[in-house]
């Protein structure tokens, strides 16, 4: 039997719980600040793991229209990808010709080929994955976008504020496999505008696996 | 255990945030809440049960929470959706799917026996039981 002083004693527990969590993250770091109401459009999708394929689509809510994540279209990045090993560097419009614009989408989904093409052709790569792990090792040259920081609405504000080209292609990754910060930060951005972010789903793994460019440290 | 549990998690609520979102149980606006106050939850609880003070209170606490534990990896065990628990280390271990969801009937195990070790508390400090009246107090 529960007494009355035993339901005032947890809920003091409980209140010394909130009070100490208000105060801790009061004093955190922005990198380890949390705002308290969180924004996760799919905190409750699930997918069961046998009827997925090995690189699903992925259906991400837009507030203005539904909108979706899909695999990269054969049309345009598939015949990219085939000539991306041997392709020299290309400049931001032939960027822009090979991965065109999908506004209705807020990325598309890309193979590791296209990803070399991309970097090779000067796009922008965005790091999805804390700030912590990317300074630990990240693709040389993409900047820190870590989605799970508080500091990432005003990052992506920022980054909208700089003028870029928003229908020039924009890389995002994180740890590849089930990691999906990347398209969380894909939906930021194109909620900003960014109408051409392309997702490297197997990402910084597979980059190290293929000994591409890589960089320690905070900065790109 | 609860102390040793909430250490990684204050020290770094986002990563715990992320974890719980792995789990695919909690609606999106509770997420960083419920990441930021439970490791103070499991902080006091633990605390009081460590120091003897308010057991019985710590006790029940520390039983909803484990309760809340296994029902969450029980659900996506059984949905066979592998994720990291997140009990102790907030980070991301790498894992394959067979071995989290080896971890996940293990830890799903440990919580059993914790469960049974708060029960031990609770029935020691039942005001039901005679020779305990100087327990109750505690």
């Amino acid at each position: 039997m529960v007494r009355a002083s035993n339901v005032g004693r947890v809920l003091a527990l409980l209140v010394l719980a909130a009070a100490g969590a208000a105060i801790s993250n009061l004093a955190a770091t922005t990198q380890r600040k949390l705002p308290w109401v969180g924004n996760y459009p799919q905190a409750l999708k699930f997918e069961p793991a046998a009827a997925l394929p090995s690189s699903p689509p992925t259906r991400i809510e837009k507030k203005e229209a539904p909108a979706e994540i899909a695999q990269s279209p054969p049309s345009t990045a598939a015949p990219a990808a085939k000539s991306a090993v041997t392709s020299p560097a290309t400049g931001a419009g032939d960027l822009v010709r090979s991965f065109p614009p999908h506004p209705d989408k807020p990325a598309l989904e890309i193979a590791p080929a296209d990803v070399q093409r991309l970097y090779e052709g000067k796009a922008l790569f965005l790091d999805a994955r804390r700030s912590s792990v990317y300074a630990e090792g990240h693709i040389a040259g993409a900047r820190s976008f870590p989605v799970w920081e508080s500091d990432i609405d005003q990052r992506v504000k920022g980054l909208y504020e700089e003028g870029l080209d928003q229908r020039a292609p924009v890389v995002v990754y994180c740890s590849g496999g089930a990691c999906e910060d990347s398209h969380m930060l894909a939906e930021k951005l194109y909620m900003v505008g960014f109408d051409n972010v392309l997702i490297y789903k197997d990402g910084f793994p597979d980059w190290q696996k293929r000994a591409l460019p890589t960089s320690k440290g905070a900065n790109p | 255990m609860f102390v040793a549990a909430a250490i990684p998690k204050i020290l770094d609520p986002p990563a715990f945030a992320h974890m719980i979102y792995n789990y695919r149980l909690v609606p999106g606006g509770l997420i960083n809440a419920l990441a930021l106050v439970m490791p103070w939850i499991e902080l006091f609880a633990g605390l009081a049960l460590v120091l003897g003070v308010w057991k019985r209170a710590a006790a029940l606490v520390a039983g909803a929470l484990l309760l809340v534990f296994l029902v969450a990896i029980g659900w996506n065990l059984a949905r066979g959706h592998a994720i990291d628990c997140g009990c102790f280390d907030v980070r991301s271990a790498g894992k394959s799917r067979e071995e989290q969801l080896a971890d996940m009937r293990w830890v799903l195990l440990r919580d059993v026996g914790l469960l049974i070790l708060t029960a031990q508390v609770l029935a020691a400090t039942s005001p039901r039981v005679g020779s305990s009246s100087r327990l109750s107090r505690g």
